[in-house]
């Protein structure tokens, strides 16, 4: 438009004083006279397009003087006359022309027999012409508004029933050729007919078509100049009120029609990059075809009808659906189908749902995987193995070892999928985000071993792992345990667990780094709280205080007897509750009184009776266990020379050896055995008074184990039963000097059946004293309360420890009865309280 | 008739009596009359030339006119705009050519 209309009201003006006008004499009547034939002659000049010798301001000055002289009216009335005659005579007859019959059938039925090149070109004429007939039209009547403006300001503004100049003429196009139909044979209006024929243009463009988009956009354009009504509200443009809703019927019926088609002729790829590009052409039609301001409408359209209207069906699809999508990575895919789904659902339910179920499926199926693998795995080994007992007793050990990391592997693999794709498609969305960790922590909780698998993860990390890698990698390492450990449900188990671990890696000097094991035991304390880590901390802290006390004592015996340095002692002083009980020989279920310990040899004996005064001159009233499971001794070995043999026999042999601590025990007894004598098993045991178990690892790695086999046995098989003999392996040779015995019993193996009901009845029992405590705590501070919320209180004040079962602990509110902690009142009608009682 | 060639900065105004005055355009444009009248898209003489008689203005009132324009232009977007200084005798022909160019809005 030229330039804008209407502006202020009538506020007071002040109005001019009325002017001495020249011409006095011909008359006020002459001189309107005038003035009008003046501006009449414009008009045509401007509907010709021949305004070019006209003055702007001598018209513009003829219309002020009307408006002076109030004949502001009359010139009013006139020049819409002249518009309205005008227009009857130029305009009107070049649309009739244009309204054929085959344009109105076509409109009528777009799917009639004309093709569609005929209909586009009869389309694009009857856009045409009216185009042209509409800009003609605006251009003269913007034109004729200008030079009328003082006819507003002067006269319209100041009465309340009259418009503009320029609504008036303007609307003249809306009433004489949109609301008429102009053919007698036909009783379709031509902007019915105008909107249907646009409507089949951009038909033929969605179907792939070349249109004319800009001869549409003058179209909408005219469509958005023009009002229903004269007072020319927004609301009211008939753009908004013709154009749009049957634009956005129409595009409903296609889009569900579209949908319908690829449900039945495609896959869900298909159907995802379809879609977007449906809204990409929705938006680029909005931009160059139609308004702007239809495109939330239309996009809103494509999302009810594309996406939202068959979802489930395309996600649930065999083959390319989400599922399928999920298994094979198709990031691009997911990605789309995230920014569709996030513009109809915030929450995203549907990819959700999906998304949850998938993560649990192939979760456990991790965990039937891993059974399979097992299974064959153990029969491979005894087909090409076959290597006697040794082999089928200890491999399964190993294997669950490996299976355990394995499947802790295979966890972190498809976690580290799943935040690959949430990050790369779903662009870190926290809705998903919350539902994968959620299913993660079901699918990790419904495999029962979890707890025990996490702890053997990190504790192979520790032990071998982390040997070569950089800070960087170790980091990571550190951060998924401690992202597994934070989906654990039962987090007293994984601490009973990670304390048996970290005890057998610290004593066996098998962890790779302290500063990691001090890493991931505070990122441990920052996750679960410092409770969690007390125990491992007091670990570290009793090594810390042992290695000193080790030195003092070093300092201590060099003082008392400086020529004596017979015997090296290397002390570790554990705190009893810190330690796991297997540790501190504290297993109460094996019968052989493991306690006991065993028979020291002499100068054991001496050695300790040295260090427990030492220790117990500083430290009153405390006692001291001797554990000999744990440890290890470094004993001098001579073998003599063998006569008649050559090489390295043929010389006399010395050689450090590293043998556990009952090794050394059993060797020692050698010592005092003539040549060629032997022991048999029950006759060591006599002597020493190890337990069965004990005794077996300590004859294993001494006289079974190849590299440090110093006594011979009799049968040499693999095995060590009862009623085997032993004797000293003079011809014993080794290529090194110092000589480690392996410690049977320090590789930290998965547990077997007895022994994790054993691991879960003592967890269970440590459980049950703690909901005692948590039942007794609440019950102080409440007097009274239904069963209904003790329950539920006891179950969220354990809920970051563990998630007790109710059924347990319902016992331990009947156990708290029977112990008379608790009572129940024996009032009516309030039967399921509980009441403390002092 | 050519759209292409970009408006000129300057416009002229003429006086009733003869007086020319040569002002930005963008200053001139204040009043919607001398807007409409030198829209390039109305081929009107104005238009063409950007050159805009006023026969019934006399020169002093224009001066005037034009000091308004250019006061305007210059303070449009300032705040503690100064007085400007106004003839009382040139009051009335002031008002009434204010109106005539549409100087109220």
């Amino acid at each position: 438009m030229i330039s804008g209309r209407g502006g202020a009201g009538a506020r007071g003006r002040i109005r001019p004083p009325r002017r001495i006008v020249r011409s006095q004499a011909a008359g006020e009547g002459a001189d309107f006279d005038a003035c009008w034939n003046m501006i009449k002659e414009a008009l045509y000049d401007i509907h010709n397009k021949s305004c070019g010798r006209l003055s702007f301001e001598e018209l513009y000055r003829a219309a002020y003087k009307i408006v002076l002289k109030k004949k502001g009216e009359v010139l009013y009335e006139r020049v819409k006359e002249f518009e309205e005659q005008w227009f009857a005579e130029h305009a009107i007859p070049k649309i009739e022309v244009l309204v054929t019959k085959s344009l109105i059938n076509m409109s009528v039925d777009a799917s009639s027999s004309a093709s569609v090149s005929e209909r586009r070109q009869t389309g694009e004429n009857f856009l045409k012409g009216l185009r042209d007939t509409w800009e003609d039209h605006n251009m003269s009547m913007n034109m004729t508004a200008d030079i009328l403006m003082y006819l507003d300001r002067g006269y319209t503004q100041q009465e309340p029933r009259r418009v503009p100049i320029f609504a008036t003429t303007i609307a003249l196009f809306r009433d004489h050729i949109l609301r008429s139909c102009l053919n007698a044979n036909s009783d379709r209006s031509i902007g019915d007919i105008l909107i249907s024929v646009m409507l089949d243009q951009i038909d033929m463009e969605r179907r792939g078509d070349v249109i004319d988009r800009n001869l549409i956009r003058s179209n909408t354009r005219m469509l958005s100049c023009l009002y229903e009504t004269e007072d020319e509200s927004e609301n009211n443009k008939l753009y908004v009120t013709t154009f749009e809703p049957r634009f956005l019927a129409n595009s409903e019926v296609f889009y569900a029609r579209e949908c319908e088609r690829l449900l039945r002729e495609s896959d869900a790829s298909t159907w995802l990059r379809h879609t977007e590009t449906r809204l990409r052409e929705e938006t680029d039609r909005c931009g160059t075809t139609i308004e702007l301001e239809t495109l939330p409408k239309v996009t809103k359209v494509v999302e009810e009808k594309l996406i939202l209207g068959h979802l489930n069906d395309f996600l649930a699809m065999e083959g390319s659906g989400l599922r399928w999508m999920i298994d094979n990575d198709k990031i691009h895919d997911l990605s789309i189908l995230y920014r569709l789904i996030a513009r109809v659902d915030d929450e995203k339910t549907a990819l959700r749902d999906i998304l949850q179920k998938r993560v649990v499926e192939l979760g456990l199926e991790i965990e039937n995987v891993l059974k399979n693998t097992d299974f064959s795995t153990v029969q491979g080994d005894g087909e090409d193995g076959g290597e006697g007992e040794k082999g089928k007793t200890l491999n399964p050990a190993a294997q669950q070892t490996a299976a355990a990391i394995k499947w802790v592997d295979d966890v972190l693999r498809l976690k580290d999928k799943f935040d690959y794709m949430l990050q790369e498609c779903f662009q870190g969305d926290l809705v998903l985000q919350a539902a994968l960790t959620k299913s993660f922590a079901e699918f990790i909780n419904l495999f029962n071993r979890s707890s025990e698998y996490v702890s053997l993860f990190i504790d192979d990390n520790l032990k071998r792992g982390i040997r070569g890698k950089t800070e960087a990698e170790v980091d990571a390492i550190v951060e998924k345990s401690i992202v597994l450990i934070r989906y654990l449900q039962d987090k007293d188990l994984f601490q009973t667990y990670y304390q048996r671990h970290l005890g057998r890696r610290l004593l066996h000097g098998k962890s790779e780094s302290h500063d990691v094991e001090k890493q991931i035991i505070s990122r441990m304390k920052q996750e679960l709280g410092q409770q969690f880590t007390t125990k491992f901390e007091g670990m570290f802290r009793d090594l810390v205080t042992s290695a000193e006390l080790t030195s003092t004592y070093r300092d201590h015996v060099r003082k008392l007897d400086p020529e004596d340095h017979t015997i090296d002692l290397n002390v570790n002083v554990l705190t009893t509750n810190y330690w796991p009980s297997e540790v501190m020989g504290r297993s109460a279920q094996s019968g052989d009184s493991s306690k006991a310990g065993c028979t020291w040899p002499a100068e054991v004996k001496k050695l300790q009776a040295s260090f427990e005064q030492f220790y117990l001159t500083n430290r009153n009233g405390r006692k001291l266990t001797w554990i000999g499971t744990t440890g290890s001794a470094d004993i001098k070995c001579v073998f003599p020379a063998i006569e008649g043999k050559s090489g390295p026999l043929a010389r006399e042999r010395r050689y450090d050896l590293n043998v556990p601590t009952y090794g050394m025990v059993v060797l020692s007894l050698f010592n005092d055995l003539k040549d060629g004598e032997s022991l048999s098993f029950e006759d060591i045991q006599a002597k020493t008074s190890l337990s069965t178990a004990d005794l077996t690892r300590a004859l294993m790695a001494i006289a079974v184990a190849p590299k440090s086999r110093v006594l011979a046995k009799d049968p040499p098989t693999k095995n060590v039963k009862p009623g085997d003999r032993f004797s000293f392996n003079a011809s014993f040779q080794s290529k090194t000097i110092r000589i480690k015995a392996p410690i049977i019993n320090a590789v930290s193996k998965a547990e077997n059946k007895e022994e994790r009901k054993a691991t879960e009845d003592k967890n269970n029992q440590t459980r049950s004293y703690i909901i005692d405590a948590a039942i007794v705590r609440i019950m102080k501070a409440r007097k009274e309360v239904s069963h209904s919320q003790l329950i539920s209180e006891v179950l969220s004040v354990l809920a970051g420890r563990f998630k007790p079962d109710v059924p347990m602990i319902k016992r331990r509110i009947e156990d708290l009865i029977v112990r008379e902690y608790l009572e129940r009142p024996d009032e009516e009608g309030a039967p399921s309280m509980y009441r403390y009682l002092a | 008739m050519d759209d292409l060639a970009p408006p000129s900065k300057y416009v002229t105004l003429v006086s009733g009596d003869g007086f020319e005055f040569v002002v930005l355009r963008e200053a001139a444009m204040v009043s919607p009359i001398i807007k409409g009248m030198l829209d390039p898209r109305s081929q009107f003489v104005e238009a063409q030339h950007a050159r805009c008689v006023f026969q019934e203005m006399s020169g002093t009132v224009l001066d005037k006119v034009v000091e308004y324009f250019h006061y305007w232009y210059r303070y449009k977007d300032s705040e503690d705009v100064p007085d400007m200084d106004i003839p009382v005798e040139l009051c009335l022909e002031l008002l009434a050519a204010a109106d005539y160019l549409g100087l109220d809005q």
